[in-house]
C-alpha cells in the first residue's frame, strides 16, 4: 500500500516537471484516480485550489468575474454552480474548462468546451442553470422574496465531469449571494385604494422618477423586476391584477378594470417622493395589454413605455378592461407531440377582434416593443409590425424603438436568470404545459442586452 | 419634445424648468413647492454597493449642472452608538459629473484624489465623546455606511441631501463557517472559509487591548484561510514551564483540523499579539508555523514573570511612569525604549526559523517599533537569519495598522488592565499616511500569505 503510494507521486512529479501532456491521460488511468486523491490530501505536495468570486455579493444584474488559481498546469477542471429555489428545487450548471499554463482559470476569458454551455461565457454559470435530474418537470425559476438573496455555491471539480456523475473530487467552492435588492432599497406593500401591489423606493429624498410595473396572465404579484429598477434608482410599483387572493373575484379571470390600473397610475403620481412628471409604464406577456390601454384609453401621460412579448389587444376584454376567462375560446391554441401548448396564434394581430386593438396612433411618448422571436405565447413579431405601421401612419415613426431577439423565447427577464422553454401552467382539472419559446444561449443574450437597453431608455426619458 | 432649462445656483437651491405642462399642477403642498423648485436630483451611485472591507468602491455622481459644487458624505452609525462622517468638496466638470475615484477633493476631512478618503478619513462628528474607536464585534452583519451628495460646501449639513445611497461592508464572506472556540482551555473564534479543503490555516491575535477582536480573523477566512482569532488575555497558567502552553494548544487547533494543511499553518499578530508570534517561534519546540506576520512588532520578553498576561501586566505596571503630553495622552515609546535597550529582556529572535514579515509604523508613539524592527534584524543577521527576514516601515504611520480604509486613530481611551484606569493612549500616525500604510501593507500581507502558505514549496514534505 505505502508502495503504491510512493509510486504515484513519483509519476506525479515526473509528470509535472516533464510531461505535461499525460496529465490527461494519467487523469483518464482509472485505478490512480482516487489514489491521487489521497497522496494530495496526506501530504499536500500538491497546492490548495483557491476558487474566487468577485463581487461575492452581488445584484442580479451584475457581473461576476469568476477564477481559479493554484491548480497545475493544463488541467482539466469542471466548474459547477448549484443553488436551491424558494420552492426547494435543486438547479445546477456546469462547464469544462482547461487551466492554462499559470495553473488558473477565469472565466471571464476562458473558453468552456463542454457542459451547460461553451465559448467564453462569463455569466453562464447563472444563465444555464437548470433543475437537476429527477426534478419535477415544468419548473420556473421565480423569486418570491426578493428582500433575501439566492445563495449559489460554485465549486471547483477535478476532471470534466457532471454533476450527476458520482464520482467527483471537490478541489475547491465559494459561496456567492444574488440580490435582487440594493442594501437601502425599501420595500412598502401597498393594500390601498383597492390596489393590490408592491412599492419599492430607492434610498435616499427623491424625488424620484418611476415605472409602474406589470405582469403577464400567470398572476399574482411579482416584485423582483421591480426591486432591481429600485436598486438603480427608479421607484418602482408592481402590481397583480388577476390570480391574487386580495383582488376580488375569482383567481382565474381579470376582474379589475382600467379603473385599476388609473388608481395605480395615480398613486405612482400623488406619492411625495415620487416625481409625477416622469413615470413609465413597463408590460411583459398579458401586461402590455393594460400598458397600452394606459397610454390610449384612459388619458394618463406616461412619459415613456416599454412593451415585451404583448399584443395590441385582447379577444377576452370587454370595454372596461376586465377579462373573460382565458380558457373559454381555445380555437386558437396548438398542442405539440408532447400535448404542451403554445398560445402564440390567439394573439396573431388576424385573430383579434378590431375592436379590441388599442389605437397606438394616439400615443404621444416614445414606446420600446421588445420581440423574442421564437416566443410561443404571443405573435410578438406580428404584434410589433402593427404597431410600428400604425405609429409610421400616424407620422410618429420617431417615438417608436424595436429590439427584436432571434432565438430568444417569451419570457424575456432581468439578465443571467435561466430560460424556461416551458412551464407548468394550470394542474386542474389536468396537467397543461405551456410553450414559452427560446433557446438558453440568445435568450440569455436577448435578456442581457434587452436589460441594458431598457435601462438605458429609462435613463434617456425619465431622467436627463 | 421641446426642453427648456435654466440653471440659476443660490445657495442651496437649483433651478431647473423643464415641461411647459408643469404649470398645470394642483395646489397640493408637494406640487407647489417642486413647481417652486423642480429640482432633477442628482444620480448618485456606489458601486459595488456590498462589498468586503477591503475592496475599493466607485462614487459616482451624475446629472448635476455643471460647475457645480457639492460635498460628498459618508456617515456611519457604530456599534458603540457613536456617529463618524467623512466628506469631500467636489466641483462636478462640464458634463455634470462628479467621480470621487478620478476627480479631487478641495477640502473637507480629506484632499485630492483619494478614491476611499469617505471610509478611512472618517472621524467621529463633532460633539462626540473624546477617545474613540471604530472597531466592529460582530462579523456576522455588515457595517453600513449612508453615502450622500449635498449641495454647496460651506455648512452643507445645513441643508437635506440631495441624494443618497446605503452601502455595506463586510467582514465576511457568505459560506465562512464562524466556529466558537472553547475546547482544551482555549477559547476564540474559528472561520473556515467555504469548500472542502484543504486550506492554510492562521492564528490570528491583536494587542493588549482586551476583548476578542474577530474582524481580522473574518478578513484572512474571506481570503481564504483557516483563521482562529484568540482570545488570549487574562488566561493565567500557573508553571512557567507551560508559558506557551496556551498559545501552542490554540495553534494546533488549528492544525489538527481536518480541513487544514497542518504544515501550512502560521501567525499573525499586532503589537502584544506579535510579541506571542515571536516567542513561539523562537522558543517553542511544538509548534513550528509556516510564516508569521508581525506588525507593530514588540520584542520584550524578560525572564522573569511567567505567562504573557502576567508579563504584560508587569510591563503596563512599570509603564504607570510613562509622560503624559499636553494634550492629556499618555506615550509609553520613551519608557519602553528603556527596557529594550537590555538585551537580557529581549527574544531571542536568532533562533526563529521561518519567513518573518515585520509591519511597523516610524511615528509610533506606543513602543518604539523602529528601534525594534531594527533591533531583530541585527539579532537574525547575526544568527544568518536574514534572508527569513520581510521588513516594511511607513512614516507618519502609527501603531494600529489595522485592515485597509479603515479610520485612523491618532488616540483612544484605553482601561489599563491592573487599575483599571481610563486613561487615553497615543498611538501616533497622521491620518492621510497611516491610511495609505494600511492599504500598501495588507496588500503585501495578504501577497506574503499566498506565497507561503498558499504557493510555496514546501520543504517539509514526507514522502
Amino acid at each position: 500500500m505505502f508502495r503504491a503510494h510512493m509510486s504515484v507521486t513519483r509519476i506525479w512529479q515526473l509528470i509535472e516537471k516533464r510531461m505535461m501532456s499525460c496529465i490527461s491521460v494519467h487523469g483518464k488511468l482509472p485505478g490512480l484516480q482516487r489514489a491521487v486523491g489521497e497522496v494530495r490530501r496526506k501530504s499536500s505536495f500538491r497546492q490548495s485550489p483557491l476558487l474566487t468570486a468577485t463581487p461575492v455579493r452581488a445584484l442580479i444584474d451584475e457581473q461576476i468575474s469568476i477564477k481559479g488559481r493554484f491548480l497545475s498546469q493544463n488541467y482539466p477542471v469542471t466548474v459547477c454552480a448549484q443553488m436551491h429555489s424558494e420552492e426547494g428545487d435543486l438547479w445546477e450548471a456546469f462547464a469544462h474548462y482547461t487551466t492554462n499554463a499559470s495553473s488558473s482559470i477565469n472565466l471571464t476569458s476562458d473558453h468552456s468546451v463542454g457542459g451547460s454551455y461553451v465559448g467564453c461565457e462569463p455569466m453562464g454559470l447563472f444563465w444555464a442553470l437548470e433543475p437537476a435530474l429527477g426534478s419535477r418537470e415544468g419548473l420556473r425559476l421565480r423569486k418570491r422574496n426578493v428582500e433575501t438573496p439566492y445563495m449559489v455555491n460554485i465549486s471547483l471539480l477535478e476532471g470534466h465531469t457532471s454533476p450527476s456523475e458520482g464520482q467527483r473530487t471537490e478541489l475547491a467552492a465559494v459561496t456567492t449571494e444574488r440580490w435582487y435588492m440594493a442594501p437601502g432599497v425599501r420595500r412598502i406593500e401597498i393594500r390601498q385604494n383597492n390596489i393590490v401591489g408592491t412599492l419599492f423606493l430607492p434610498p435616499g429624498p427623491g424625488p424620484f422618477p418611476a415605472m409602474l410595473d406589470l405582469w403577464g396572465m400567470v398572476g399574482g404579484l411579482l416584485e423582483y423586476r421591480s426591486a432591481l429598477f429600485a436598486s438603480r434608482g427608479f421607484a418602482s410599483l408592481s402590481v397583480a391584477y388577476m390570480g391574487h387572493k386580495d383582488l376580488p373575484g375569482p383567481q382565474h379571470i381579470m376582474s379589475v378594470g382600467d379603473s385599476y390600473f388609473k388608481s395605480a397610475f395615480q398613486l405612482l403620481q400623488d406619492h411625495c417622493q415620487v416625481d409625477a412628471d416622469r413615470i413609465g409604464v413597463i408590460g411583459l406577456s398579458y401586461g402590455v395589454v393594460p400598458t397600452l390601454r394606459i397610454a390610449t384609453t384612459i388619458g394618463f401621460k406616461p412619459s415613456c413605455l416599454i412593451c415585451i412579448n404583448g399584443a395590441v389587444g385582447s379577444p377576452l376584454l370587454d370595454e372596461d378592461g376586465k377579462s373573460k376567462m382565458f380558457e373559454s375560446d381555445q380555437k386558437h391554441w396548438e398542442f405539440d407531440d408532447r400535448g404542451y401548448v403554445s398560445f402564440r396564434n390567439v394573439s396573431l394581430p388576424d385573430n383579434l377582434p378590431p375592436e379590441s386593438k388599442r389605437k397606438v396612433e394616439n400615443i404621444t411618448c416614445p414606446l420600446m416593443y421588445i420581440v423574442g422571436e421564437d416566443d410561443l405565447c404571443t405573435a410578438s413579431t406580428e404584434n410589433a409590425d402593427v404597431i410600428e405601421e400604425a405609429l409610421r401612419s400616424a407620422g410618429k415613426s420617431h417615438q417608436f424603438t424595436r429590439l427584436s431577439y432571434p432565438g430568444a423565447g417569451h419570457l424575456i427577464e432581468p439578465p443571467y436568470t435561466p430560460c424556461s422553454r416551458a412551464s407548468l401552467w394550470k394542474t386542474k382539472p389536468e396537467k397543461l404545459f405551456t410553450l414559452w419559446g427560446g433557446h438558453p444561449a440568445p435568450h440569455a443574450a436577448a435578456q442581457e442586452d434587452a436589460w441594458k437597453r431598457i435601462l438605458e431608455f429609462m435613463e434617456t426619458h425619465l431622467r436627463r | 419634445m421641446s426642453v427648456l432649462r435654466c440653471f440659476s445656483f443660490s445657495r442651496g437651491a437649483l433651478w431647473c424648468v423643464t415641461r411647459p405642462h408643469l404649470q398645470e399642477c394642483t395646489p397640493t403642498s408637494r406640487r407647489l413647492l417642486s413647481a417652486m423648485t423642480q429640482v432633477v436630483p442628482p444620480i448618485l451611485s456606489v458601486t459595488p454597493c456590498r462589498a468586503l472591507v477591503d475592496e475599493k468602491f466607485k462614487v459616482l455622481v451624475e446629472n448635476l449642472p455643471p460647475g457645480c459644487p457639492v460635498t460628498v458624505r459618508s456617515l456611519h452609525h457604530s456599534e458603540d452608538k457613536d456617529d463618524w462622517e467623512a466628506y469631500g468638496h467636489y466641483v462636478s466638470d462640464h458634463s455634470g459629473v462628479v467621480s470621487v475615484s478620478e476627480d479631487l477633493s478641495y477640502g473637507g476631512t480629506y484632499t485630492g484624489k483619494e478614491p476611499m478618503g469617505l471610509l478611512w478619513s472618517m472621524r467621529p462628528v463633532p460633539g462626540s465623546r473624546p477617545g474613540l474607536r471604530l472597531r466592529k464585534m460582530n462579523v456576522c452583519t455588515p457595517m453600513l455606511v449612508t453615502i450622500s451628495v449635498h449641495s454647496g460646501h460651506e455648512g452643507f449639513r445645513d441643508q437635506a441631501p440631495l441624494a443618497s445611497v446605503l452601502t455595506e461592508r463586510w467582514y465576511m464572506a457568505p459560506g465562512i463557517r464562524r466556529i466558537n472556540i472553547n475546547e482544551q482551555g482555549v477559547q476564540g473564534t474559528l472561520f473556515i472559509p467555504p469548500g472542502p479543503g484543504p486550506f492554510p490555516g492562521l492564528l490570528d491575535m491583536w494587542g493588549g487591548g482586551g476583548g476578542l477582536l474577530e474582524s481580522r480573523a473574518a478578513l484572512l477566512a474571506s481570503h481564504g484561510y483557516v483563521s482562529l482569532a484568540l482570545d488570549y488575555l487574562g488566561f493565567d497558567q500557573e508553571s512557567e514551564n507551560l508559558e506557551f502552553k496556551y498559545f501552542e494548544t490554540a495553534f494546533n487547533i488549528i492544525k489538527d483540523h481536518p480541513q487544514v494543511m497542518p504544515d501550512r499553518v502560521g501567525i499573525f499578530g499586532l503589537s502584544l499579539g506579535s510579541l506571542v508570534a515571536v516567542t513561539l517561534a523562537a522558543y517553542s519546540t511544538i509548534v513550528k508555523p509556516c510564516c508569521i506576520v508581525c506588525i507593530s512588532c514588540n520584542h520584550y520578553y524578560p525572564a522573569r514573570g511567567s505567562t504573557v498576561t502576567s508579563k504584560f501586566e508587569g510591563v503596563t505596571r512599570q509603564l504607570s511612569k510613562a509622560r503624559v503630553n499636553e494634550d492629556n495622552q499618555v506615550i509609553w515609546k520613551d519608557v519602553a525604549l528603556e527596557f529594550i535597550t537590555d538585551p537580557s529582556n529581549i527574544a531571542e529572535v536568532g533562533r526563529i526559523n521561518c519567513p518573518t514579515l515585520l509591519v511597523n509604523g516610524c511615528d509610533d508613539q506606543n513602543w518604539p517599533t523602529v528601534e525594534t524592527a531594527e533591533d531583530v534584524a541585527r539579532l537574525m543577521r547575526e544568527a544568518g537569519k536574514e534572508h527569513l527576514l520581510s521588513r516594511l516601515a511607513y512614516p507618519d504611520t502609527g501603531h494600529l495598522i489595522e485592515p485597509p480604509f479603515s479610520p485612523h486613530f491618532r488616540a483612544t481611551t484605553f482601561v489599563m488592565r491592573s487599575s483599571k484606569e481610563k486613561v487615553i493612549l497615543l498611538w501616533g500616525g497622521q491620518t492621510k499616511p497611516h491610511s495609505d500604510a494600511q492599504e500598501d501593507s495588507w496588500r503585501k500581507i495578504l501577497s506574503f500569505l499566498q506565497f507561503h502558505l498558499y504557493c510555496g514549496p514546501n520543504l517539509k514534505a514526507k514522502i
